[in-house]
């Protein structure tokens, strides 16, 4: 029994050293400001503070300090996911892992519909709809579309239930694309299999729909350029599963050559000739290059547009790569974050009567968790 | 501050443990090493509740006061009971205020139907367990059975220590006292606490967090969807997170103890093995169940009494036990449903149910404490009735629904291990491979070795994890 006694030991003094030696690495490793993965700044150190002390406070920030710049957090968090679906999780963090290599959002039972309803309502009786054609339109995710991907049994609640209920009550006439998207389910093109959006051909679906409802005559996918400007996506998705082993999504852009834009964001002032800005390719968000990301209002002139109407686009970030595809039929596109923009759309919309076109764009899993739609109204 | 988490385990315990080890025992007055514990004891507790520390320190002079006036002037009966009442007077009314204040406000408001005001007190954290560590002092103190320390700071020591002072076990003074003053620390000692402290850390992380999680999902569904099979599941987990987390503290807390060279008795001996309600009471939270025993129960007669009188006495003990876990009439009920249950197998049952098959006798017991857990989880009378009814299809529940297979898929695993872990089967394992001769015990012995290290990599994952909050801006 020697041998047991020293493999105890030997465990023993395993143990402590492997904790000692990560405290001693914590202290002496570089900090970093801010994870790229998790799209947040990092804890810093709290200045000591008696008023803190006593409440609590401090003690709480530094926790959250030594939580996280714990060494080698990355490695752990693989790991956690790795044993995980070893032992057969098929959901992780509300993440179903999906066939064909799709990691798809769980949609959790909506909570706000009603609220949703009056904000949209309200919004819509106050615009003159004689001079004014409204829509709306909710996408679902990929949770919908692909629920044939999903794990055997797992729970799945209709999205689109939901938004029948919110087409009816508010009365604003919908676009509704998802048996569009159903149809075309078995591309796989639809969606990112890492990351929470459409991808720019399930937006054009999404787009046929929009043309067909508007009576427009949408533009052929073959007279747009197409560029492939990354294999290397890693959305959302991703970064709350943590499962290293998977690969990157593609992104393909597309261009009307036949377009002519200024693309003004109000809010820094800045003005482009695109629509994409490559520099998020570097980035871990390549998502945000449709669009540069966040603001609260954009500007879109096209000299070459078809017709002189002019669009009003209150939307979350699905609707960023679609906008591409809209360019062709305005003049220009008034393009609103209400999250940010708080003098709301409905008073920019009165004081600019050359306003032809109101599109309200949202997916079905964010319209009820954002609170950025009570800025509509 | 918890156990399981990644300041108390990388930072605070091994900062402890390194000045615990590096000061010499003992000054003249008082102890180096249990001012570097009582220090650091003083600073978990306030790390959570800053405000409250006060009050620990005021709890423990009244008794601390009490105690020496006792010994001092104490000659006579009559002195010593005074100077008891005193001190248990102020326990009780610092318990009360802090847990019972507002439910005696609510109670009082829902029997009368007015609306008295209430109080808005934040519960200080293990005041249920300290203040019935200073009571057994006094108590003890009163009947002769210790003796009164003369050293404030030991015996605030003895309160706060950090091990057991937020999740028990409930340590008595008169068990702890000798180790207080004097005690050998080994290597040996360190090495077994080190490996307790481990098996429960495992216990809480792996084990009751992730069956938590099943909970979570499965009592927040809609009463009438839910399926009976998917209600007993959750009824399950829930039996399990709970025995896991709760024992697991106590392993962490007897694990620490043996590492600083303490000795503190068990709390749980695998209650869900037990084959009756009388026997799971003798295994589960003993330090409790013994507290209640040897300072209410046998001081009110105990069963040396008429029947009726006995009964009484288990009423008036279920009652407060139930009261013990928590401010609310759930508690009291899921206290009081034992009672009965264990006034009948001591008058009807008990003695037909022995001559069973001990399959039965299991079954028995487990039903009745996975039921009891229900009673004990929902504050809210409405969500208990109604999860009961889904447990008993009373709403028309369907009996068996696809869901449960995701939830069997997901969480199979885990419940699997913890059903067979719920059971001592590693004790037996352990002499089992005693008896296996050298070469299978010492393969064995590194597999375990192996699977130590494997564990607590997993565990710092889980840790970690915990901490992982992805921002996700664009998703708007």
């Amino acid at each position: 029994m020697l041998q047991n006694k020293w493999m105890r030991t030997i465990t023993a003094v395993g143990l402590t050293g492997a904790v000692l030696v990560l405290m001693i690495i914590f202290f002496f490793l570089p900090k970093q400001e801010y994870s790229e993965k998790e799209n947040r700044y990092l804890a810093t150190f709290p200045e000591w503070n008696w008023t803190d002390v006593r409440s609590g406070e401090y003690m709480g920030d530094v926790t959250d300090y030594l939580s996280d710049h714990f060494p080698f957090r990355d490695f752990f968090m693989g790991l956690k996911t790795d044993a995980e679906m070893a032992m057969g999780k098929q959901e992780i963090n509300e993440v179903y892992i999906a066939e064909d290599d799709y990691l798809i959002e769980a949609y959790q039972t909506p909570a706000n519909t009603e609220r949703i309803v009056e904000t949209l309502k309200n919004f819509y009786e106050k615009l003159d709809t004689e001079k004014l054609e409204v829509n709306l339109m909710l996408v679902p995710t990929a949770s919908y579309v692909h629920a044939d991907k999903l794990p055997q049994f797992a729970p799945s609640l209709s999205q689109m239930e939901t938004a029948e209920i919110i087409y009816e009550q508010t009365g604003i006439p919908a676009i509704d694309c998802s048996d569009r998207l159903l149809e075309q389910a078995d591309t796989d093109r639809l969606f990112y299999k890492t990351d929470h959006h459409w991808t720019t051909y399930g937006a054009y679906q999404g787009y046929l729909e929009y043309c067909e409802v508007k009576g427009l005559t949408p533009v052929a996918l073959e007279d747009l350029s197409a560029e492939t400007v990354t294999t290397e996506f890693y959305g959302t998705i991703y970064s709350k599963v943590n499962d290293y082993s998977r690969k990157g999504d593609e992104i393909t852009i597309y261009t009307n050559p036949t377009d002519d834009l200024t693309v003004r964001y109000i809010d820094t002032e800045e003005t482009s000739d695109s629509l994409y800005n490559m520099e998020y390719l570097e980035k871990k968000d390549k998502y945000s290059m449709f669009l540069d990301n966040l603001h609260t209002l954009i500007e879109i002139t096209n000299e070459n547009a078809e017709s002189e109407d002019v669009l009003v686009l209150i939307k979350d970030s699905y609707a960023n790569s679609m906008v591409p595809f809209l360019t062709t039929h305005y003049q220009k596109i008034y393009v609103f974050d209400t999250r940010y923009y708080k003098q709301g759309p409905s008073k920019f919309i009165d004081e600019h009567p050359e306003v032809t076109d109101v599109l309200l764009l949202y997916n079905m899993n964010t319209l009820d968790t954002d609170t950025g739609i009570r800025g509509i109204y | 501050m918890v156990f399981s988490s990644i300041p108390f385990l990388f930072f605070f315990l091994p900062l402890c443990m390194i000045l615990y080890y590096a000061v010499p025992f003992s000054k003249k007055k008082f102890s180096l090493k249990n001012g570097i514990l009582l220090i650091f004891s003083l600073v978990f507790y306030a790390w959570g509740e800053p405000r409250y520390i006060k009050l620990i320190i005021f709890a423990t002079l009244v008794d601390y006061i009490n105690g020496l006036l006792m010994e001092r002037f104490g000659n006579t009966k009559g002195k010593r009971t005074f100077f008891l009442c005193c001190s248990i007077t102020v326990n009780l009314l610092v318990l009360c205020f802090y847990k019972y204040a507002d439910f005696l406000v609510n109670s009082i408001n829902g029997i009368f139907d007015i609306s008295l005001p209430t109080l808005g007190v934040k519960l200080p954290v293990g005041i249920s367990f300290f203040t019935f560590q200073t009571m057994s002092y006094i108590i003890d103190l009163y009947r002769g059975e210790t003796k009164a320390e003369h050293n404030y700071f030991d015996y605030l020591t003895y309160v706060s220590m950090f091990p057991q002072l937020v999740a028990g076990p409930i340590v008595r003074f008169a068990d702890i006292n000798a180790e207080l003053h004097k005690r050998t620390i080994t290597f040996a000692a360190f090495e077994n606490g080190l490996f307790r402290f481990m098996q429960g850390l495992f216990k809480k992380v792996l084990i009751a967090n992730q069956i938590g999680a099943l909970w979570e999902e499965l009592r927040v569904l809609e009463a009438a969807e839910i399926s009976v099979v998917a209600a007993w599941i959750g009824a399950l987990a829930f039996t399990l997170q709970l025995y896991f987390d709760f024992s697991a503290y106590s392993d962490m807390a007897i694990g620490m103890g043996e590492m600083l060279g303490f000795h503190f008795n068990e709390n749980f001996n695998y209650p869900l093995s037990s084959v009756s309600v009388t026997d799971f009471w003798r295994r589960w939270h003993i330090s409790l169940s013994t507290w209640f025993r040897d300072y209410i129960y046998i001081p009110l007669g105990g069963n040396r009494v008429g029947v009726p009188r006995h009964l009484l006495n288990m009423f008036i003990v279920w009652f407060l036990t139930g009261l013990w876990h928590g401010a609310s009439w759930n508690f009291v009920l899921w206290g009081l449903y034992y009672g009965v249950l264990l006034a009948l197998e001591k008058y009807v049952w008990g003695k037909k149910l022995a001559k069973l098959p001990s399959i039965c006798q299991h079954l028995y017991a487990i039903l009745i404490v996975v039921f009891g857990f229900v009673i004990f989880t929902f504050e809210n009378a409405g969500e208990m009735a109604s999860y009961i009814s889904s447990m008993f299809a009373a709403a028309g529940n369907p009996f068996f629904t696809a869901d449960c297979l995701w939830y069997v898929g997901n969480y199979g695993v885990v419940l699997l291990v913890a059903c067979i872990l719920a059971f001592p089967v590693y004790p037996w394992l352990k002499k089992k491979i005693q008896f296996l001769g050298n070469g299978a015990g010492n393969a064995l012995s590194v597999v375990s070795m192996l699977g130590y290290v494997a564990l607590f990599a997993m565990t710092v994952a889980c840790l970690v994890s915990d901490t992982y909050n992805p921002f996700l801006y664009f998703r708007f």
